[in-house]
């Protein structure tokens, strides 16, 4: 009981401290525009909820990218970084 | 007017945009530092949005503002919490001071480590020099864009000329209830014309030109906001002292009682921040809310005895209900037990008696309930002692819940706005038992202390609270922005974002710490060099005990009897006695250490069941074993209550307040006797409270006739210093850091040794991770604590060096007083803090 209620408090307190453990195994699934606009599922080698509005996704193969149609499928902003690493800016 | 030349801000990064008020940050949402934009970046270098001096740029490289020649000030603040990165994944590319050109890259920073390691990369764009703005962008920027279109008031042009004497009044709350808007404001500014001077209104970090009615309408006071006024030139003083003259008078328009206002401003005068003592340890940043009891109409007649009667019998029957079922979903342990001592309240015969007497002459229920519990507070009050005082606070409570209910008013449930920090005289268990926690920050009362209601709730929730700060919170606007940083006892009126900042990342390093030390609860408490310290808990009930063994306690180094039965009017039957003591040894193991405390209770403590004259200065009176040996049968009983336990634990009896050696012989008399015509053949250790200077003086003639000594630190160093630790003013002083309270724990701990005698330190003392090097330097071989404590203090003492804790020790005791003591602590523990965190890298 008195357990649960101080973790009610920390998560209160420290929203980004308790929140965050607890989504990160719950991948969100993106959409399939979104897959397609990063080269089908395949090209994915791992995809993570990062920092409050990102979805940060590493490729196999950068090239296969296309930003436009990313950007079709409804993700505001794209960011390429070095590694195959991309950030699919999705917002709060 | 000399039209200044709009300014256009190009966005420093490219990114989606966002509107502060959605940033999920309340230092940035609330535009407590600046009102401005968001950007979440897809670019990683962060270049000048507008021509200008770098004003500032943090060590940590996160964030970086720009000044311009007219006085316009830009904040760019990377990430939400990436102060905490300490500069990993910045690279700063100006200096402080360093003129730059628009568009220059001022920070270079790596978003995928940012964004994988703080808690988000939004950044923010403020323009903290407060003017006005236009948005020019939405959805989309890029870096080098058109971002904002600001318009510097002429409040900014005339800054230069006020450069060098300006004076400052003190700072003011505006008593206006819209703020300054336009009719207020230029009654204002004309006022301000009449001056030669050049006059600015100052509000946390914006400023305008007190002339200008637009610029200080622009600054968008609101009731409440603090104020100040500067001026520069010949007739400056004349000016500030007719300006605020002006504001506290309300510029024209009718504010609540101006002579109260008068006097309120002058009290808050130079009150950015507010002291009180710390109830709660933590540090919280968020928004006013004031609480306050609605005023409850009671006509003194009654409409016929019969029907006052029963509408009291009532009014009492609804409030036994409602209590009962707070207690059934009571948050706690302590909240339950308050609710259940409220519910005897109701049941008290001398307050009914007094009711009922009022019914008689033919008042009405409300009155005659209300006179009585205030009349019965102020008894208790009048006493002049702490703890009945805070009964008192409870007599009012109960008081208040009953007269509700025989009035018909309906307790609304409070609608409390987010990041709330509770401010009030005193709050009430009612009102606290109603609250919404989850949306409280903090609390902040007038009246209370250390053992008050707030106190003990807040410490239970794990919120910071302080207690005994000036009337003067009480006026402060709902929903103003605040910082309270309860370990200083601190309410700060005017935060600034370094300080939010640090407090913040020190908040989150202490829960990571926490969690830490939580994990690692069961690991032993043995110093760097193999020196082991036991480390036990201090517990008042079988259900701490328990508690105390989930978080790694190796015993009980304290069980206060007293507080088994401290609710109750009769004493406990001797079976039921020692069924508890039974219990709690069971719990513990054969293995384990249980020291009982015999009943420590006096004037200061009184027990409802030992009724005791009262004293005129109960600390020197009849306390703790000397009320056990003046009521021998008291402690004959108890004795074979706790002999019961024997064998189920490692049983420790410790006599409370000995100061005579006599006291310790007739003591363990009465236990031999009992023990034998128990037919024990094997008696419990018999140790003694080293509290009163005598015992730790003498603690060489104890020694051959003890088994263990341990310290109570609080009672020792308010009799070795003198000083009441609850006295408003020497409460400060009254500090067991103090070389004079040290000096005689060591004395002890040598005698003690000398005859192979164990020493432990059962007061808040062993509780304070501050304190630990020091006692074990000392030679204290058990430290016990109070639960939740018990990680910590394990944690520390595995970080310390028995060889640098003795050097320590040694060097403390030659200090002149508590503050050096604490400041040498200080730097001894950052320091070895700062080496076991490499360690762990």
């Amino acid at each position: 009981m008195f357990e649960k209620l101080q973790r009610a408090f920390w998560k209160a307190l420290t929203p980004d401290l308790i929140a965050e453990t607890v989504a990160a195994p719950v991948q969100n699934e993106l959409s399939v525009g979104v897959l397609s606009a990063l080269g089908g599922a395949d090209n994915l080698k791992s995809q993570q909820r990062v920092a409050l509005t990102r979805v940060r996704v590493q490729l196999q193969d950068a090239g296969r990218l296309d930003e436009q149609a990313l950007k079709a499928a409804g993700v505001p902003g794209v960011m390429v970084l070095a590694g195959g690493v991309v950030h699919l800016i999705t917002g709060l | 007017m000399t039209a200044t030349q709009p300014l256009e801000l190009l966005a420093p990064l490219s990114g989606v945009l966002l509107a502060l008020d959605t940033v999920p940050d309340p230092v940035f949402s609330s535009r407590l530092i600046g009102d401005g934009l968001c950007i979440d970046p897809t670019s990683q270098t962060l270049c000048a949005p507008l021509a200008g001096v770098i004003s500032n740029i943090q060590d940590s490289g996160h964030a970086v503002s720009v000044t311009d020649d007219n006085g316009v000030q830009v904040l760019m603040h990377i990430g939400l919490d990436t102060v905490n990165l300490a500069g990993q994944g910045f690279t700063r590319l100006v200096q402080e001071g360093q003129r730059v050109e628009v568009g220059q890259p001022l920070i270079e920073f790596d978003a995928d480590y940012v964004a994988l390691n703080a808690r988000s990369l939004l950044t923010l764009v403020l323009v903290v020099s407060g003017e006005p703005f236009t948005v020019l962008a939405n959805g989309l920027v890029e870096v080098g864009q058109p971002l904002m279109q600001v318009s510097p008031g002429e409040a900014i042009e005339a800054t230069d000329e006020e450069e060098g004497d300006a004076l400052f009044s003190k700072p003011l709350t505006l008593p206006n209830a819209n703020g300054l808007h336009a009719r207020p404001a230029a009654v204002f500014a004309q006022a301000a014309k009449g001056f030669n001077a050049s006059i600015y209104l100052h509000k946390q970090t914006q400023s305008a030109n007190a002339k200008s009615l637009v610029a200080i309408m622009a600054l968008q006071t609101a009731h409440g906001d603090t104020l100040q006024v500067s001026a520069a030139g010949e007739d400056a003083e004349a000016a500030i002292k007719a300006l605020v003259t002006l504001l506290v008078e309300g510029c024209g328009e009718t504010v609540a009682a101006v002579a109260e206002a008068v006097e309120a401003v002058e009290a808050v005068s130079s009150a950015t921040l507010l002291r009180g003592v710390c109830a709660s340890p933590g540090s919280a940043f968020g928004q006013v809310v004031q609480v306050v009891e609605p005023e409850l109409a009671i006509t003194e007649q009654g409409a016929g005895e019969a029907a006052e009667r029963a509408a009291l019998q009532r009014g009492l029957l609804a409030a036994t209900e409602a209590l009962q079922a707070l207690q059934a979903k009571a948050a706690g342990s302590a909240q339950a037990e308050i609710f259940r001592a409220h519910q005897e309240l109701l049941e008290d015969p001398t307050l009914l008696e007094h009711a009922h007497r009022l019914l008689a002459e033919g008042k009405s229920a409300a009155f005659a309930w209300n006179s009585a519990t205030v009349a019965t507070a102020e008894q208790f009050k009048a006493l002049g002692n702490t703890l009945l005082a805070e009964r008192a606070a409870d007599l009012a409570d109960v008081g208040q819940r009953v007269l509700k209910l025989i009035l018909g008013v309906q307790d609304s449930a409070w609608d409390l706005p987010e990041r709330a920090i509770l401010i009030a005289e005193q709050l009430t268990p009612s009102q606290t038992a109603s609250l919404d926690t989850r949306k409280v920050l903090g609390f902040v009362t007038v009246g209370g202390g250390a053992t008050s209601h707030v106190a003990i709730l807040a410490r239970a929730l794990g919120l910071p609270a302080i207690c005994g700060v000036s009337l003067q919170v009480l006026s402060l606007a709902n929903g103003k922005q605040v910082l309270l940083d309860a370990d200083k006892g601190e309410l700060h009126l005017n935060p600034d974002l370094a300080e939010i900042e640090r407090l913040e990342a020190a908040r989150q390093q202490q829960t990571l710490r926490r969690q830490r030390e939580v994990a690692q609860a069961s690991l032993p408490a043995t110093t760097r060099d193999g020196h082991h310290v036991e480390v036990t808990a201090n517990v008042a009930s079988l259900q701490e005990v328990e508690q105390s063994l989930t978080l790694g306690g190796e015993g009980v180094g304290l069980l206060r009897s007293e507080f088994l039965y401290l609710d109750r009017n009769r004493a406990p039957s001797p079976e039921e006695q020692a069924g508890t003591y039974t219990a709690i040894a069971r719990a513990l193991g054969a293995e384990r250490n249980l020291v009982v405390r015999t009943l420590d209770v006096g004037g200061d403590k009184p027990l409802a069941y030992v009724p005791m004259e009262a004293e005129t200065n109960p600390f020197l009176g009849l306390r703790g074993i000397r009320l056990c040996l003046e009521r021998p049968e008291l402690l004959r009983e108890q004795f074979r209550a706790i002999l019961a336990s024997a064998g189920f634990a490692r049983l420790h009896i410790m006599l409370p307040m000995v100061s005579l050696l006599s006291e310790l012989h007739l003591a363990r008399k009465i236990l031999e006797e009992e023990a034998a015509a128990l037919g024990l053949n094997e008696l419990p250790k018999l140790g003694i409270m080293i509290e009163v200077p005598s015992a730790a003086l003498m603690a060489d003639v104890f020694a051959p006739h003890v088994d263990f000594f341990s310290i109570g630190t609080n009672d020792l160093t308010q009799y070795t210093l003198a000083m009441d630790r609850d006295h408003p003013r020497l409460a400060s002083q009254a500090d067991s850091f103090h070389p004079a309270v040290l000096r005689l724990i060591a004395t002890t701990v040598k005698a003690a040794h000398a005859h192979g005698k164990w020493v432990g330190v059962c007061g808040a003392l062993a509780s304070e991770a501050l304190a630990v090097p020091v006692l074990i330097g000392l030679g204290v071989d058990e430290l016990s604590v109070s639960v939740p404590l018990i990680p910590t203090i394990k944690a520390t003492v595995r970080e310390l060096d028995l060889a640098d804790c003795q050097i320590i020790a040694r060097q403390i005791l030659g200090l002149e007083e508590a503050a050096q003591v604490r400041e040498a602590l200080s730097q001894y523990h950052a320091a070895t803090v700062e080496s076991s965190s490499v360690l762990e890298h």
